[in-house]
């Protein structure tokens, strides 16, 4: 019986240093192995990066239906009200100053108005109007008229 | 023989509702420019299926008899709008028919609205500067509306409706309804959405209800 007992203590003590030895030889061997192309596309994320905005049809509709009435028909600020208001509307030809301006500063300056990016209250928001994709949309069309990209 | 007969006692039946609706707005071919009904739609002149919503009507018969320019710039879904064509003046009539298209004019309203009475007291000195400066810089109206300022000055843009004398041509309850639900009357304006709450809504109202042409300082304005 105790020789018995003996040898299942040993043979268990065996196992177990196997196991423990077996555990670190695996693990050195995946991180010493290249990933296969499998593993690869299984760590990709899930989601889809957002799509940048792209100037539709509906973009420059939307700009001369809005807009336009203060930046003109072709952005270059001579809209109809524009004579009439104490702060002239940005002339959006013009990329001397919209350079400066980052992509999200003109989105605010849209969705917000112009007081929420410390410009002119001519400005109105157009946060309740148009969504959020309408205006990305805006201020890749502005990008277009000014041909010119944020510093 | 009973055919020809048939027809004209479905003719005599059919004649009288087509009689009825002809009017003085069908005589004067008001449709022509305006939108009348529910349906239709038309470009040349602002829409007055809601006429009966919008406007006083004391205001109606003398707009009617000596049209007064509102849209500086033209109907807003004219083709020339952005090119700032006014388009052509609106005709006048004598006071007979005038009284006859106001009539009928206050007779068309959106079916099934009930608008809300709203209390027109004038605001204080105070309120009228506050909502003054939200009119000008919060919601930036004034970038698009003529009103007047403190000194009775005309200030402000052309591409929508005057509001210069606001006080005198639009109904109350119809301004709060307009800022709240715009949906009901156009399904596009040119005009931002806004969320107004409703004490707001109100103010705002009782601030347009104070502008009136008889306020505008002439001298300062331009005027003789």
């Amino acid at each position: 019986m105790k020789r018995n007992y003996k040898n299942l203590l040993a043979t268990i003590t065996t196992v177990l240093l196997g196991m423990v030895a077996c555990g670190q030889n695996d693990n050195e061997q995946v991180a010493l192995k290249p990933p296969t192309q499998q593993e690869v596309k299984r760590v990709q994320p899930q989601t889809q990066q957002p799509e940048p905005a792209q100037v539709t049809e509906n973009t420059r509709q939307t700009y001369q239906w809005y807009c336009a009435q203060c930046h003109g028909i072709e952005g270059k600020g001579n809209g109809i009200n524009a004579k009439f208001l104490t702060v002239p509307p940005r002339n959006h030809t013009k990329g001397d100053y919209l350079e400066t301006r980052t992509d999200e500063q003109l989105f605010e300056a849209i969705k917000f108005g112009g007081l929420s990016v410390g410009r002119a209250p001519c400005m109105p928001a157009w946060g309740h109007t148009l969504d959020e994709d309408t205006i990305h949309s805006m201020v890749r069309y502005i990008r277009e008229l000014c041909q010119c990209e944020a510093l | 023989m009973k055919i020809p007969a048939f027809f004209i006692l479905i003719g005599l039946v059919l004649l009288p509702p087509v009689l009825a609706s002809a009017g003085p707005l069908q005589d004067k071919d008001c449709g022509s420019c305006h939108r009348l009904g529910d349906s239709e739609k038309k470009n040349s002149g602002p829409d007055l299926h809601y006429a009966g919503n919008k406007f006083q009507a004391k205001w109606l018969k003398q707009f009617l008899q000596n049209p007064e320019v509102i849209r500086p710039a033209g109907v807003s879904t004219a083709p020339g709008f952005l090119q700032g064509s006014s388009g052509n003046p609106h005709p006048s009539f004598a006071e007979k028919e005038a009284s006859a298209l106001s009539d009928s004019l206050m007779g068309l309203k959106v079916s099934g609205l009930t608008l809300e009475p709203v209390t027109t007291e004038p605001l204080s000195k105070g309120k009228r500067a506050k909502i003054k400066y939200q009119f000008e810089r919060t919601f930036s109206c004034i970038s698009c509306h003529q009103s007047l300022n403190l000194a009775g000055k005309v200030r402000g843009g052309i591409s929508g409706p005057s509001l210069i004398n606001a006080g005198n041509r639009l109904q109350a309850d119809w301004v709060v309804n307009w800022l709240n639900t715009p949906e009901v009357y156009t399904s596009k304006s040119r005009m931002p959405r806004y969320k107004m709450d409703s004490a707001t809504q109100i103010q705002f109202t009782q601030f347009l209800m104070t502008l009136k042409k008889e306020n505008m300082n002439r001298r300062a304005a331009g005027g003789k």
